[in-house]
């Protein structure tokens, strides 16, 4: 499938063509940089000063090209595509080349971190428990009540929650029943299947 | 199978990581215990002499990482598992540890299995411990509702930890003469039965 670039992002990419190949590439490890760390203003500044441009006209390239990374990352074309896409810029044979190059080193990285973008519910981080026998209170002596305590740390986008559950050993086991019945059924033959055809 | 992993299987990392440990020196292994535990009683772990002392087995920073794992998982779940150092010993060397290598182990071991034990046992899941508790005895002499009151109370103010946020919280309650001495009676009944456990 072919990437639909908008004329803003075309106007921006233009910019590429009229410097060197040393410098495309250099703004493309920049544009790597930036993606896995933040951008930083001050690069753009320096580049402009040294090209003589202005430095929004830096910035634009730079971000036009992570844009193409990100877009083309994550629709994950194919090298035909890619090249087919950036042929309606009307680069130079070499600029398409160093630009495919630039995106087939950088793709698993770029789907890697947008992996981690999408929305996510509380996952786990620890849990510590606790077998305790309650023997007596203030109503009733000589008990012998086993009860398990829990303490489930979860994870929610960087902040960390514990929530404090008491079991008793019965319902402990039903839910250990459930959750190996979950995890048995990622081998039936449905589940199977399923993996079978996205792998 | 194995007493030191509460009778299961050994996981399979740890097998992998004990060819790892077996090549630094069983001198150096030695020392390396000594660090490990150091960290597990939170006394703190010279990474510095840690490096040094892998740096002859030419370990990368991902193997020193890897072998400070597999020791405080072996000392630890020994510890948790109330291992003794000869039972340790045996099953270590039928994973492949060396034996100089498992003598130097166990023998850091049981000089501090008792701290470890100790360690483990305050870390234990506790919720809402107690912190601090003050107290102080006021006289009522007289109020807005009646003029002469004459009345004892009691001002308890409790410092707890809350169990879900970890963080201390200050409840102050009052109590009049006699709800003190029904609460009294009840905590000195609830002392009773707990010093007859000990």
């Amino acid at each position: 499938m072919l990437l639909v670039l908008s004329d803003d992002h075309k106007d921006h990419l233009c910019f590429l063509s009229e410097v060197d190949h040393a410098v495309v590439s250099e703004f493309g490890r920049i544009a790597v940089e930036f993606l896995k760390k933040g951008s930083n203003s001050k690069i753009y500044e320096g580049a402009a000063r040294k090209l003589n441009v202005s430095s929004e006209t830096v910035q634009h390239g730079v971000e036009g090209l992570m844009y193409l990374l990100t877009e083309s990352s994550k629709l994950m074309i194919s090298e035909v595509d890619f090249q087919d896409s950036v042929l309606v810029l009307g680069f130079s044979e070499e600029l398409n080349k160093l630009l495919l190059q630039l995106y087939l080193e950088n793709r698993k990285d770029m789907r890697q971190i947008l992996s981690n973008l999408s929305p996510n519910l509380p996952h786990y981080h620890n849990l510590e428990w606790r077998l305790d026998v309650q023997l007596a209170s203030r109503a009733l002596r000589h008990q012998v009540k086993p009860t398990v305590t829990l303490k489930l740390h979860l994870e929610d986008d960087g902040m960390r929650r514990a929530h404090v559950l008491q079991t008793d050993p019965a319902t402990l086991q039903h839910l250990i029943q459930e959750m190996e019945r979950a995890l048995a059924d990622l081998k039936s033959n449905h589940c199977r299947r399923i993996l079978r055809n996205i792998k | 199978r194995f007493r030191f992993c509460g009778d299961l299987d050994c996981p399979d990392w740890v097998l992998a990581e004990i060819s790892t440990l077996a090549r630094v020196s069983s001198v150096k292994m030695k020392l390396l215990c000594v660090q490990v535990i150091k960290d597990l009683l939170d006394e703190g772990i010279d990474y510095d002499k840690v490096s040094k002392l892998t740096s002859d087995a030419k370990f990368e920073s991902g193997d020193i990482k890897a072998s400070i794992g597999v020791l405080s998982f072996i000392l630890s779940s020994a510890a948790k598992h109330d291992v003794d150092g000869e039972s340790l010993s045996s099953e270590l060397q039928q994973l492949g540890l060396p034996k100089e290598h498992t003598t130097g182990l166990c023998k850091s071991y049981e000089d501090k299995h008792n701290a470890l034990q100790e360690k483990l046992r305050e870390s234990s899941l506790r919720l809402g411990h107690l912190e601090a508790v003050n107290w102080r005895v006021d006289y009522t002499l007289s109020s807005s509702e009646l003029k002469k009151v004459n009345e004892p109370t009691v001002q308890l103010r409790l410092q707890a930890q809350n169990p879900e946020t970890d963080s201390t919280e200050t409840t102050v309650v009052s109590i009049t003469a006699d709800k003190f001495r029904v609460l009294l009676t009840e905590l000195k009944q609830a002392q009773t039965i707990m010093n007859s456990l000990q």
